[in-house]
């Protein structure tokens, strides 16, 4: 697991983006590049599957099953994040007006 | 948004498929790794332009907490539902559900049961992490910034966390981190549990 590569990359970021010294005409440019980045990401990521012909072979054999479970598990799990987003998202513009205050 | 990542993970699959010669695996883990890295470093970028994130997030302290767990408890009982339509056992469909996208690790770890059960998690898991690339932005949109975590599960960490994080803003990228490392701690707790559940 990389959670820890993860981190220290985000957060990384996080102090360069406080200290703003990226200056608004380059962060236009990063969102451009950011944007691209993501859709090569995926692109690999797609590649990656297409070039297991196995993955591509069982899912001709079990992908209805396989999706059937998968749609059920993302429905399930927004409607119960939906049951506790109010809850969750209330305490932070609480949180805000107090701040401001 | 959604249209250019179906395409971009689709032209990936086919051209993984028809084209590209099998060695292109040699060096696909690197160009994830890499590409992975690029992204993340830009969440961080946005999340530290917004200044009062960490406030806004401690301010909501441990409630979200609640969202990991709402997650866990929506992707595994939602696959229990699903196992019930497709008449397979329900502690397995359970402990497919309990992968929560990470796919190599709960095929792994359900292969031992039986190949069979490892590759229906495995293709499951990877059918998840596709359906979830596309429909974020769609759950940001249409239904909430928060539900949009939901979907990625375990990747809410790594893979899928640019998208959310293009699609909302700094702070709901910081509970999808949160969201995705505690998710990803409780897949190697909670598929063995799931088979050892007898329904």
């Amino acid at each position: 697991m990389n959670i820890l590569l993860y981190l220290i990359i985000i957060i990384m970021g996080a102090i360069i983006g406080f200290k703003d010294i990226i200056k608004p005409k380059l962060m236009d440019n990063i969102g451009r590049v950011q944007h691209y980045s993501l859709l090569f990401l995926l692109f690999i990521m797609g590649l990656k599957i297409g070039l297991d012909k196995n993955t591509i072979k069982s899912f001709g054999l079990i992908g209805f099953q396989a999706v059937l479970l998968a749609i059920f598990s993302i429905v399930f799990s927004i409607a119960a994040v939906k049951l506790v987003s109010a809850f969750v998202m209330k305490e932070k513009e609480e949180g805000q007006i107090q701040n401001d205050i | 948004m959604t249209f250019s990542i179906l395409l971009a993970v689709g032209i990936g699959i086919v051209l993984g498929y028809a084209l590209f010669p099998p060695e292109t695996n040699n060096y696909i883990g690197y160009m994830i790794d890499f590409g992975l890295c690029l992204l993340l470093f830009f969440v961080g970028l946005d999340i530290g332009r917004q200044r009062n994130i960490f406030k806004k997030v401690k301010s909501m302290g441990l409630r979200v907490l609640l969202v990991p767990l709402m997650v866990a408890v929506g992707s595994i009982s939602g696959a229990i539902a699903g196992g019930y339509i497709l008449k397979l056992p329900l502690n397995e469909a359970g402990a497919v559900g309990a992968g929560f996208g990470w796919y190599s690790l709960s095929a792994i770890e359900l292969s031992k049961h039986s190949p069979q059960l490892g590759s229906l998690a495995f293709i499951t898991n990877v059918s998840r992490e596709i359906i979830a690339l596309i429909f974020i932005p769609l759950v940001a949109k249409y239904i909430g910034r928060l539900e949009s975590i939901a979907p990625a599960g375990a990747t809410a960490m790594d893979t899928t966390l640019p998208i959310i994080s293009s699609a909302t803003d700094g702070g709901v990228a910081v509970i999808s981190f949160i969201t995705g490392v505690i998710l990803s701690f409780m897949v190697p707790i909670l598929v063995p549990l799931m088979m050892a559940i007898r329904f």
